[in-house]
């Protein structure tokens, strides 16, 4: 805003960054807020997420130079974070890259999440390193229908019991886990409750196994 | 049948053991399937769920208000902290700024609750261990900690106090001078915690050298708080990615040496000291009057996205995460439970350990079930 001179050529490409972000929202998160967000006014750049978005270009970069621009689906900023999208087939690859790379040293999982978006099934996963001081979102999508993803725990053991909680409330099938079993329900239960169309009644449609519901 | 086998020691078989799930030192209910020869554990099957409420699943039905009271039973020890870590979380997502008075009277009651967690696990690990009267000890401390919160919020356990913006009541008259005159109080017992327990000899050998593991490991398994920092890796929220006030306090943040179970409890003695510090600091610097709630509109709407935050709790680094989609209440919530990713570790520590270690080991990740299993 203090900058008067360079504010004319930096205006479109601002211009253009809104735009990217408006339509990030759309494809992302909110599929109903996408029209709200082309209509109104892009509000000006917060500095830390043109901070985050530049970021993870550089990521985009590392993750496409090694394993090729199809590994990477998309790269931006998770609100003041940045986030690449990776494709699943390349996931685990790419993310012991990140781990290993001596530009980032990935080292300590702070946090997985899997998100039911209804046309795909979201695992996010918030991870740092504690020499250097990045803290990005690395994330990967799967069809629900099939859902399958390979599984991080060669990579960081301490996420086995969270692609466990996944696979038990999101129904994701890790491959290469060591022991995908349901971790917060019983054995015997009936569906993913995280996912969007779980009816919480689904219990009373369970066939009956010997004239009782299991 | 010989009693002896080719090595000439005693034949023994293999036998599957049932901890739990209702076992006083499971501390709630948890079960631990382990596999024994003798003495020996050859593996154990950590078995969790048994408190699982979907917690996770209800928020995506409740406005952001309304998830509040969801927080406070979660880690219920620490209730105060998990009321503040989701406020927090929204709070980073709408840019809010919350008021002077009510960050101080957030932080006074955060470190507050921190001692009362950590007096608790002094107490129940030693009960652990076998020594019955520190439990009945730690429970007269934390006594006046929870009628210090029954005075301001109206609750002994389940607060729900904190408010997006803020804090739900201002300090009744006389409240901060009643937490004033705990910390010298607390000091003393503290002081008399660390000749009582400390030094005395069964403990150590109970404790030292038992439950070792490294940074590495530690760091590889995504733990955090004490079960990180008895490694001697230097990791407190608090410090690392400042939020709230913490970064006008003035605090050590104690560290381990040996990664062993005695340095765990060893770190949560000294953490309820700086905890004091921290509310010494904050009764000085609070202002003396001012709103506690800051501006925050009636029907909070999270812009669509994704938001994480982590604060320091009791237990570790407790974290949420909130997809939005623009509605009044979240896509999507997910709770980072420090003491549910601690517990991955246990398996490993218990592997060729006796079986009177099983205990010891448990005792000092300091589980607290209700957040294992959310």
């Amino acid at each position: 805003m203090s900058e008067e001179q360079p504010q004319q050529s930096a205006a479109p490409a601002k211009a253009a960054r809104g735009q990217e972000g408006g339509g990030k929202a759309a494809a992302g998160a909110a599929p109903a807020a996408g029209r709200a967000a082309a209509n109104k006014q892009p509000p000006a750049p917060d500095p830390r997420v043109l901070a985050a978005k530049e970021q993870a270009e550089r990521l985009h970069q590392a993750v496409a130079d090694r394993f090729g621009p199809e590994a990477v689906l998309e790269s931006g900023a998770a609100h003041h974070k940045p986030m690449l999208r990776i494709a699943r087939e390349r996931w685990l690859d790419a993310v012991n890259y990140l781990r290993t790379h001596p530009d980032w040293r990935l080292n300590y999982v702070e946090c997985m999440a899997g998100t039911d978006y209804e046309d795909r099934i979201e695992v996010v996963l918030f991870v740092q390193s504690t020499e250097l001081g990045h803290f990005v979102c690395l994330k990967t999508q799967t069809p629900r229908d099939e859902a399958w993803l390979p599984s991080l725990v060669s990579v960081y053991p301490g996420v086995n019991w969270e692609e466990r909680e996944i696979y038990d409330l999101l129904g994701v099938d890790f491959r290469g886990h060591p022991d995908l079993r349901r971790i917060m329900l019983d054995d015997d239960f009936v569906g993913h409750p995280l996912r969007k169309d779980y009816s919480v009644w689904a219990e009373t449609e369970r066939p009956l196994v010997d004239g009782q519901r299991p | 049948m010989a009693l002896l086998d080719e090595a000439n020691q005693v034949r023994t078989e293999e036998m599957l053991l049932n901890v739990g799930p209702q076992h006083p030192s499971t501390h709630g209910v948890f079960r631990l399937l382990v596999k024994i020869s003798g003495e020996t554990i050859l593996d154990a099957d950590p078995v969790i769920g048994y408190l699982h409420r979907g917690t996770e699943k209800l928020a995506e039905d409740l406005q952001y208000t309304q998830i509040i009271p969801y927080t406070d039973r979660l880690d219920y020890l620490a209730a105060m902290l998990n009321n503040y870590a989701f406020c927090h979380t929204v709070e980073e997502a709408l840019d809010i700024q919350v008021p002077e008075r009510a960050e101080y009277l957030r932080v006074i009651l955060m470190e507050m609750q921190r001692i009362a967690s950590h007096l608790l696990f002094i107490g129940t690990y030693l009960l652990d261990l076998g020594a019955m009267s520190p439990f009945l000890y730690v429970f007269q401390e934390r006594e006046r900690i929870v009628q210090l919160f029954n005075e301001i919020s109206g609750a002994r356990m389940t607060y729900n106090f904190m408010r997006i913006g803020g804090v739900k009541y201002d300090a009744p008259p006389g409240w901060l001078d009643k937490v004033r005159a705990f910390v010298p109080f607390m000091r003393e017992k503290i002081k008399m915690y660390d000749s009582l327990i400390t030094g005395n000899e069964i403990f150590l050998d109970r404790t030292r050298g038992v439950g070792v593991y490294d940074a590495e490991t530690a760091l590889a398994y995504g733990m955090s708080g004490i079960n990180l920092r008895s490694t001697g890796f230097d990791w407190d929220l608090r410090r690392k990615k400042p939020y709230s006030i913490y970064d006008r306090f003035d605090f050590a943040v104690p560290l381990g040496q040996h990664g062993d179970c005695f340095d765990r409890y060893y770190l949560h003695l000294l953490e309820m000291g700086e905890s004091l510090k921290i509310v010494e600091q904050a009764l000085e610097q609070i202002p003396d009057t001012g709103p506690v709630l800051g501006k925050v509109p009636r029907l909070i709407r999270i812009p669509a996205g994704e938001y994480y935050s982590g604060i320091e709790g009791a237990r570790g680094e407790l974290g949420f995460f909130i997809v939005s989609d623009g509605k009044d209440k979240p896509y999507r919530l997910k709770i980072r439970k420090p003491s549910f990713v601690n517990l991955q570790l246990l398996p490993q520590l218990l592997r060729g350990q006796n079986i009177a270690n099983l205990i010891a080991i448990l005792g000092a990740v300091d589980i607290v079930l209700g957040e294992v299993d959310a």
